[in-house]
């Protein structure tokens, strides 16, 4: 009958298009983990200690075009993030929150979308241009989507710095980085060769295969392995958005899919990190299955005061958007410019310029038991 | 046509197709078959540990579809129960950390999400407005209603006594297969033997007829959502005691996941056919899916692409098995 | 969808231009409460501004008035944008096209989607609900797949001019918009097919019985969705210079707002295009006047959700529409 002929070809065609499917994911051949971007990388020296300081490189930052004067005077500042909602652009928040506080002339409003997607970004940003800022500070969920809008910021006469995920260099006058990509990535790996093994076998939970941040990590974490430990054994990686729930379940799975293979789980976001713990604790492989990651000190304190996590690799966000607003004030205020080599941060002292338009905020931070009770964010 | 789940087999139809006279057979028939090829492939799948956590991380959704696919039979659709079921799971964790007794903390999201969606079904019955607007507009006022006031601050200070998911009664049966499976079993005996849940079907089967027959179609529209409601609030105390943190953001996607359970378990979008069995093997079978995609190696590329073949596999032989009994073959 | 009491609902009947009317009096309410409020929000710069970043969604709401109007429904035109973004991007870059073919493989990548889901919804009569829902998954996953999570930038500049460009003072994706609109609002209103649309809508059966192509009507404004989002997507790419599978994710149910705030019934047989304007505007107008207000994020949801049921409430209620609940 025609029906149940349709039926068993469409049947037939899902299966070849299934077994197809499995075929090509096996036959792409795993020299570059999953989940990394194809951008070159540089991976860190093998032995401990800072690496040597690069080569100066010229300011590649915009300009703003007809912007007041506003030498310290008042000034309104609006942070737009990735999305609002998560743990850690709290925390950026109230790191905002604290400088203006301290500074006393500025007033800083966090908005933003509340799904991590670029387009409506955009129009966030589109507003306060017509709205009227003195300042915008962004975190991008597209580094190159989101340039024309910050351009049409710089051509208004409006102040533009990165922090976090940073956009084209033309696009925003200076981008606070937390930490090099290399730096993360060396310290996420030695952690995970040195609590895992050095030949055991890792995966990775991450938000999305389109997250910059996250791919530019996964890039530089797979070139400083291949350098410097080589028979570590990456075996996946998931997406799991930036949800809790989610993260849980792939990271379940891995476990019941790999058992004694698996030795090790990186988390991504913070998000992932504390939802791997967990499924880590669910399976009863507290201290046997290493759980390394990036995450905030308060979702982690219950796994890493019950051992089942030793260490969580992270900056201060409090610290990057307290620097933030301050190098943001030191712009306007005409104290911060082109070719400057360093900028005065409040509390933080002074801190360096690299890569021509860039700030760096230090070196990661590794929370452990001893120091995660002084943190609260 | 209401075509119940025991009255489907008609003298004279033979052989082998009579397994797959129904909706739900098929699934529990692709969810086995899917078990055994991919143990195959890899043995891990079929351990004990691995098939427990799937149907475990992923009961709160056959729940919620419970209620999606009551609402679907009576004709309506609702797409706010991914932001309700954020919103009730804050609440409730909100609660805990406050210090309010566990009761309570348990039985506030089912009475909220009760009021939350009988007020919608009652503003779609009486106010005639359809159910996709005022659905898509609520959707939006929870969620933005959710961050703004919360935060987006986690809740991470959660007693131990708030974790129902984590229970297990008389030490061997979790709570959250526990409550799928009477909830499912509860809810598929009242539909099919009560008035009031013989009512729903007639509801969407022709709203007119119900009525010239002595059913009410407005005030079983709103008793469906107060059901649904409830089982929102069910779904959203497994969602959230799963973990030991609360995310006060909408989990994404839910509400197609659980529109798809319900539909690819056989809920007719056309109202008055369907069954709740159907909607929780769906929810099953999809959270089979995806994990069994991991086992097998799909390139992680490809993931979803592989899962809206499924999706779309599973409901045109929905439809060409349908279409085939009509005709009578 | 639930049997209807026996109305008769004509293409234009009178009070259905009454609910396009007192919808564009509440926008224009709305609009001088809201400039009262800010001064740069009733400036030209910004309006146009608007127009220029409404017309994605605007571009998709044109034959989703069209399927709606049918008693369908387009829940994959988001997914769509993605995919045709994509593949604007993969055939410039991995296969070698020149740029204004792939421009036009991405929009015809776009009709064969969405002739996808007709085929689907007319030959094997799978509900467009369902149908559009599995497709929603199918193409973003499609999407994901051939990019491998890779961008593609470094587009030439003429590219740009789609998105970012003006012409006569008015950005130029804006005009498109306006023609679409002039030529979605003739065909609506003026042509046997458009007749056929709500002959459809009004009653599936009858329209068959009369001899009116309806499958092939229904495929045809398929097709026509699948067209409209290649086209959004070349807007959106031109507009923020790169590709992203994940573009145009959650744009159907802006899409739908649209639509039925504008007037057009989700069960069929009713609606104008000039409705869908009226409220494609209204929703991109508040979040935006909401937004220089200084009204947040959370809080703007929150209203545009309000304001999507009470409108609702206030047109239908003024008209005592009939309809049996269910």
């Amino acid at each position: 009958m025609k029906q149940s002929m349709k039926h068993r070809m469409m049947k037939t065609a899902a299966l070849v298009i299934l077994g197809v499917t499995m075929a090509g994911g096996a036959a792409v051949a795993a020299d570059k983990w999953d989940g990394g971007d194809d951008l070159p990388t540089s991976p860190l020296a093998c032995d401990a200690g800072p690496s040597a300081a690069a080569a100066a490189k010229p300011y590649d930052g915009g300009q703003t075009t007809g912007a007041p004067d506003k030498a310290g005077k008042p000034i309104t500042l609006v942070d737009v993030p990735k999305l609002i909602g998560i743990g850690y652009f709290n925390a950026t928040s109230k790191g905002m929150q604290d400088a203006a506080k301290e500074i006393g002339n500025v007033k800083v409003t966090t908005d933003g979308p509340t799904e991590a997607k670029i387009d409506e970004q955009i129009k966030f940003i589109d507003n306060y241009i017509t709205r009227g800022v003195d300042g915008i500070l962004f975190a991008a969920n597209d580094p190159v989507a989101i340039a024309p809008v910050l351009k049409k910021a710089l051509s208004k006469g409006i102040h533009v710095v990165g922090y976090d995920a940073n956009s084209q260099p033309d696009a925003r006058q200076w981008f606070i980085n937390q930490a090099e990509f290399n730096g993360i990535a060396k310290a996420m790996v030695d952690a995970m060769a040195k609590e895992a093994g050095e030949d055991k076998g890792f995966a990775i939970v991450t938000s999305t295969f389109t997250t910059p941040n996250q791919a530019r990590w996964i890039a530089e974490m797979s070139a400083y392995a291949a350098k410097c430990h080589p028979k570590l054994k990456w075996l996946e990686t998931v997406e799991a958005q930036e949800d809790n729930v989610l993260s849980f379940s792939q990271a379940t799975t891995l476990i019941n899919k790999y058992g004694d293979k698996l030795s090790g789980l990186f988390g991504m976001t913070s998000v992932a990190t504390p939802a791997s713990a967990e499924a880590v604790t669910k399976a009863g492989l507290c201290g046997k299955l290493a759980v390394v990651g990036l995450a905030t000190p308060n979702a982690m304190k219950p796994y890493v005061n019950a051992g089942c996590v030793k260490s969580v690799v992270l900056w201060n966000p409090v610290d990057l958007g307290y620097a933030a607003t301050y190098v943001m004030r030191a712009v306007v205020d005409g104290k911060l410019k082109p070719g400057a080599t360093s900028v005065d941060a409040g509390k933080l002292g002074k801190l360096n310029v690299i890569n021509g338009s860039e700030i760096l905020l230090g070196s990661p931070f590794i929370f452990t038991k001893d120091n995660i009770k002084d943190f609260d964010f | 046509m209401s075509t119940m789940v025991l009255s489907r087999l008609r003298p004279g139809e033979g052989g082998a197709f009579r397994l797959f006279a129904s909706q739900e057979a098929l699934l529990a028939f692709a969810i086995i078959g899917i078990a055994i090829l991919v143990g195959l492939y890899n043995p891990r799948f079929l351990a004990t540990r691995n098939l427990a956590d799937i149907v475990l991380g992923n009961a709160y959704i056959a729940v919620a579809a419970i209620g999606m696919s009551m609402v679907i039979v009576s004709g309506n659709i609702d797409i706010s129960v991914g932001s309700l079921i954020g919103v009730l799971a804050t609440i409730s964790g909100s609660l805990a950390v406050a210090g309010v007794p566990i009761i309570l903390v348990w039985l506030t999201p089912l009475v909220v999400g009760l009021l939350v969606m009988m007020l919608q079904g009652a503003v779609i019955a009486y106010l005639r407005i359809p159910a996709i607007v005022v659905t898509l507009g609520m959707l939006s006022i929870l969620k933005g209603g959710l961050i703004s006031v919360t935060g987006g601050r986690w809740i991470t200070d959660l007693p131990q006594s708030f974790h129902l998911a984590d229970i297990e009664l008389f030490g061997i049966l979790p709570m959250p297969v526990l409550i799928m499976v009477a909830a499912t079993i509860l809810a598929a005996l009242w539909m099919r033997y009560s008035a009031s849940g013989r009512a729903i079907y007639a509801t969407g089967g022709n709203a007119e007829a119900a009525r010239l027959c002595g059913v009410s179609p407005r005030r079983t529209v709103v008793m469906v959502f107060a059901l649904h409601g409830l089982f929102a609030g069910i779904a959203a105390l497994l969602f959230a005691t799963q973990l030991k943190v609360i995310q006060s953001t909408v989990p994404p996607n839910l509400e197609l996941t659980v529109i798809t359970a319900a539909v690819v378990g056989g809920v007719s979008i056309l109202g008055g056919v369907g069954t709740v069995v159907g909607s929780t093997l769906a929810a099953v079978l999809i959270a089979e899916i995806a994990s069994a995609l991991v086992f097998i190696n799909v390139s992680p590329y490809w993931i979803h692409a592989v899962q809206g073949i499924l999706i779309l596999v599973t409901v045109v032989a929905d439809i060409l098995r349908r279409r085939r009994r009509q005709v009578g073959g | 969808m639930a049997v209807l009491a026996p109305e008769v609902r004509s293409a234009a009947p009178r009070w259905l231009i009454r609910h396009e009317t007192l919808l564009a009096a509440i926008l224009v309410a709305a609009l001088a409460i809201l400039g009262l409020f800010n001064e740069r929000f009733l400036t030209i710069d910004n309006l146009l501004n608007q127009g220029r970043l409404m017309t994605e969604v605007g571009l998709l709401a044109l034959p989703m008035t069209f399927i709606i109007i049918t008693g369908g429904i387009d829940l994959s035109v988001g997914s769509i944008v993605g995919l045709c973004a994509i593949m604007l991007g993969y055939s410039w870059k991995n296969l070698g096209f020149p740029l204004p073919l792939a421009i036009a493989f991405a929009i015809g990548v776009g009709g064969v989607a969405g002739f996808v889901n007709g085929l689907l919804i007319t030959r094997v009569r799978v509900p467009p609900l369902i149908m559009t829902i599995a497709t929603l998954a199918l193409y973003r996953g499609l999407a994901e797949g051939i990019s491998q999570a890779r961008s593609v930038r470094n587009y030439p500049e003429w590219f740009f001019f789609t998105g970012q460009g003006e012409w006569l003072g008015v950005p130029v994706q804006l005009w498109i918009l306006l023609v679409g609109i002039i030529v979605a609002g003739i065909t609506l209103d003026r042509t046997t097919f458009g007749r056929t649309l709500y002959a459809i809508g009004n009653n599936e059966t009858a329209a068959r019985f009369s001899g009116l192509p309806v499958d092939r009507v229904k495929l045809v404004v398929y097709t026509l969705s699948g067209l409209a989002a290649g086209l959004s997507a070349w807007v959106l790419v031109s507009r923020v210079t790169t590709t992203r599978s994940d573009m145009g994710s959650g744009y159907e149910l802006d899409v739908i707002a649209a639509v039925v705030l504008g007037g057009t019934s989700i069960f069929g047989g009713v609606g104008t295009i000039w409705g869908t304007v009226v409220g494609l505007v209204m929703i991109q107008l508040l979040k935006n006047g909401l937004a220089l207000t200084g009204v947040k994020g959370d809080a703007t949801i929150i209203v545009i959700g309000a304001v999507l049921i009470a409108s609702t409430l206030i047109a239908s209620s003024l008209h005592g529409r009939r309809e049996v609940a269910g």
